[in-house]
């Protein structure tokens, strides 16, 4: 507090001097604050920053496999080379990174509540939208909005910089195929839905650490434990209906990296799944966060 | 204007506020006082919404707080200097309060001056002292140039010059017609700035009255007796209202009446005084007996605190 605004005409000098202009709340305000708050933080910076570094960061070195590869298969009979080429696409390589990236979007889907919470932060939301639900839908939406452009763009820097590696290699990306397009398509769709999760249940646990371990256990760890116990018990019917069934198993199918497994779901039945449990997620999180005291 | 009626918050099975009803008028600074643990928080965070009444319903300018439409144009609230991100500028903080209220980049810069923000506004909030978070709460309940404004424990943490400032502008918004409800654990606070006071223990409503009504009942006067004889003088002293407590030998404390009359009591019994003080009692020490056991003083027993007469003047001091 200087001195002078004391002096200069009183305490209160300015509240009432000029007539403050306050509108009514409405969606897109509460859009347009969220936008701000996201934007005016670091940790939204570095871990967007992180996304695009881990996308072409991981895409790169699967292009030099994919050139290594090219060149010690050199005189391989054309069918072989060929497999090689279904296993390592150009949307293969391109996406390589989408795991990784997912878990660094879903830290960023985490903290956009958890923040709140772990700061007080959420008590000001909630003052300023008493109804809270636009404020959390609002979250969503920024979240959604910039992870989505954020997955595309980390896609297309993937594309730019594998393509002169690639194209040595005659495995450039084919936009003329529609399941190609579609798996680069998906890619943004899961990394964008995985965002979303971790808003979910970031905003049920109200714990940054909580949250991100039970994404990561959910979409790292779950996964990696299914994948030995179906090879270890292919014959249990149950592993591999739950297998199938993990969001992270179900969501990849409609990826590149898809389709390694016999028994997976189609990948657009998959990508619903996995749009499932988010909204599912999205739910329980919205009633808690309504209800619940801040 | 707060209108709570009824209101109750449980946790579990102990009660933060237990069926309190009360009213805040406009026009005036109303304090709302009592120990740590009172119930203070509880009750201001229910009437902003943040926690859900167990039982009860409270309403500001006649409307419950969510269900209005432009809700920091109603309320401005500091409930504590902590509900900020601290990873984000105090500047961009407000922008983005701002925002959900389509309120003007110039009324940010307004209120940032007003609260004397601008040496630090491009700074993180993680690095501010508890003055300048308790500013910059203060310039976030400002922002929507509010009717009615519920501070808690607003001089927490602030310099005198702050302290000042903020009963300055407290005072000031009242005299505007604004509601001002103002939170603190210190009587002597809310004496300097309230008209009104609310006072609660454990969860209750032990007093609401104007502060001067609080001051002059609760303020008793005390004298302090220093005598060889002291033992007379107590028996003496059974034949009237007085309290007496014996301090150590020979020296007692006398409550319920003055000096005046234990030394004409003295002198008729040719009891000898080595010292007769009037002692007024300060604000702490009534504030203090009137939440130090809130089942003992419940709102009944206020009005025989209330009926003794002191000098408020002389308490002050």
């Amino acid at each position: 507090m200087s001195a002078t605004a004391i002096a200069a005409g009183g305490p209160a000098s300015g509240t009432t001097a000029e007539h403050t202009q306050v509108h009514n709340v409405t969606f897109w305000r509460v859009l347009r604050s969220e936008w701000i708050k996201l934007w005016t933080l670091r940790s939204t910076w570095w871990t967007l920053g992180s996304t695009v570094v881990v996308m072409v960061g991981f895409a790169l070195l699967l292009a030099f496999v994919v050139q290594l590869a090219g060149d010690a298969m050199e005189g391989a009979p054309p069918e072989d080379q060929a497999a090689m080429g279904g296993v390592l696409g150009g949307t293969t390589v391109v996406a390589a990174g989408y795991e990784m990236a997912a878990l660094v979007v879903a830290v960023l889907g985490a903290l956009v509540i958890t923040g709140e919470y772990s700061t007080g932060m959420i008590r000001s939301t909630f003052a300023a939208v008493p109804a809270r639900l636009p404020a959390f839908f609002g979250k969503a939406v920024v979240l959604v909005l910039v992870t989505a452009v954020l997955a595309a763009v980390s896609l297309a820097l993937s594309w730019l910089v594998t393509y002169p590696i690639l194209n040595a290699s005659d495995a450039t990306v084919d936009f003329g195929d529609s399941t190609q397009v579609r798996s680069l398509f998906g890619t943004v769709l899961y990394v964008t839905l995985v965002a979303l999760f971790a808003l979910a249940v970031g905003t049920l646990l109200r714990h940054t650490a909580g949250a991100i371990f039970t994404v990561v256990a959910i979409f790292l760890v779950i996964p990696i434990v299914f994948q030995i116990a179906t090879l270890a018990a292919a014959q249990v019917e149950w592993v591999g209906v739950v297998n199938k069934l993990l969001p992270s198993v179900a969501g990849a199918q409609i990826t590149p990296s898809a389709g390694a497994f016999p028994d997976v779901l189609d990948p657009w039945v998959g990508i619903s799944v996995l749009a499932g449990y988010t909204v599912l997620a999205l739910a329980g999180a919205a009633t808690r966060l309504k209800l619940q005291d801040a | 204007m707060i209108e709570a009626r009824g209101l109750t918050k449980k946790y579990g099975a102990k009660t933060a506020v237990d069926d309190v009803t009360f009213t805040v008028q406009p026009g005036q600074v109303t304090g709302f006082l009592g120990p740590n643990g009172a119930g203070k928080s509880t009750t201001m965070r229910m009437i902003v919404g943040l926690d859900r009444p167990t039982a009860g319903t409270v309403t500001v300018n006649g409307k419950p707080y969510a269900t209005h439409r432009r809700p920091l144009a109603e309320v401005g609230a500091l409930l504590d200097a902590k509900a900020v991100h601290t990873g984000r500028t105090a500047r961009n903080h407000l922008l983005a309060m701002a925002a959900t209220h389509g309120i003007a980049t110039k009324r940010v810069d307004e209120v940032i001056e007003l609260t004397g923000l601008q040496s630090v506004a491009s700074k993180r909030v993680g690095g501010f002292s508890l003055g300048m978070g308790q500013r910059l709460g203060i310039a976030a309940a400002l922002l929507g140039d509010p009717r009615t404004l519920i501070l808690d424990e607003p001089v927490n943490g602030l310099d005198p010059e702050g302290v000042l400032w903020v009963r300055n502008i407290a005072k000031y918004l009242a005299s505007e017609g604004r509601t001002v409800f103002l939170s603190s654990h210190l009587m002597s606070e809310v004496a300097l700035t309230a008209d009104h006071v609310i006072v609660i223990g454990k969860g209750r409503i032990l007093a609401d009255a104007p502060v001067s009504e609080i001051v002059d009942g609760a303020a008793r006067k005390l004298v302090r007796v220093r005598s060889p004889q002291a033992t007379v003088l107590v028996e003496l002293l059974k034949g009237t209202d007085a309290e007496v407590d014996a301090i150590e030998p020979g020296l007692l404390e006398i409550r319920g009446t003055d000096a005046a009359a234990v030394g004409e009591l003295a002198a008729s019994a040719r009891v000898v005084l080595h010292e007769l003080t009037p002692v007024a009692s300060t604000l702490e020490e009534a504030y203090m007996s009137l939440t130090a056991d809130s089942v003992e003083y419940q709102s009944e027993d206020l009005a025989a605190i209330t009926g003794t007469s002191s000098d408020l003047e002389g308490s002050k001091a």
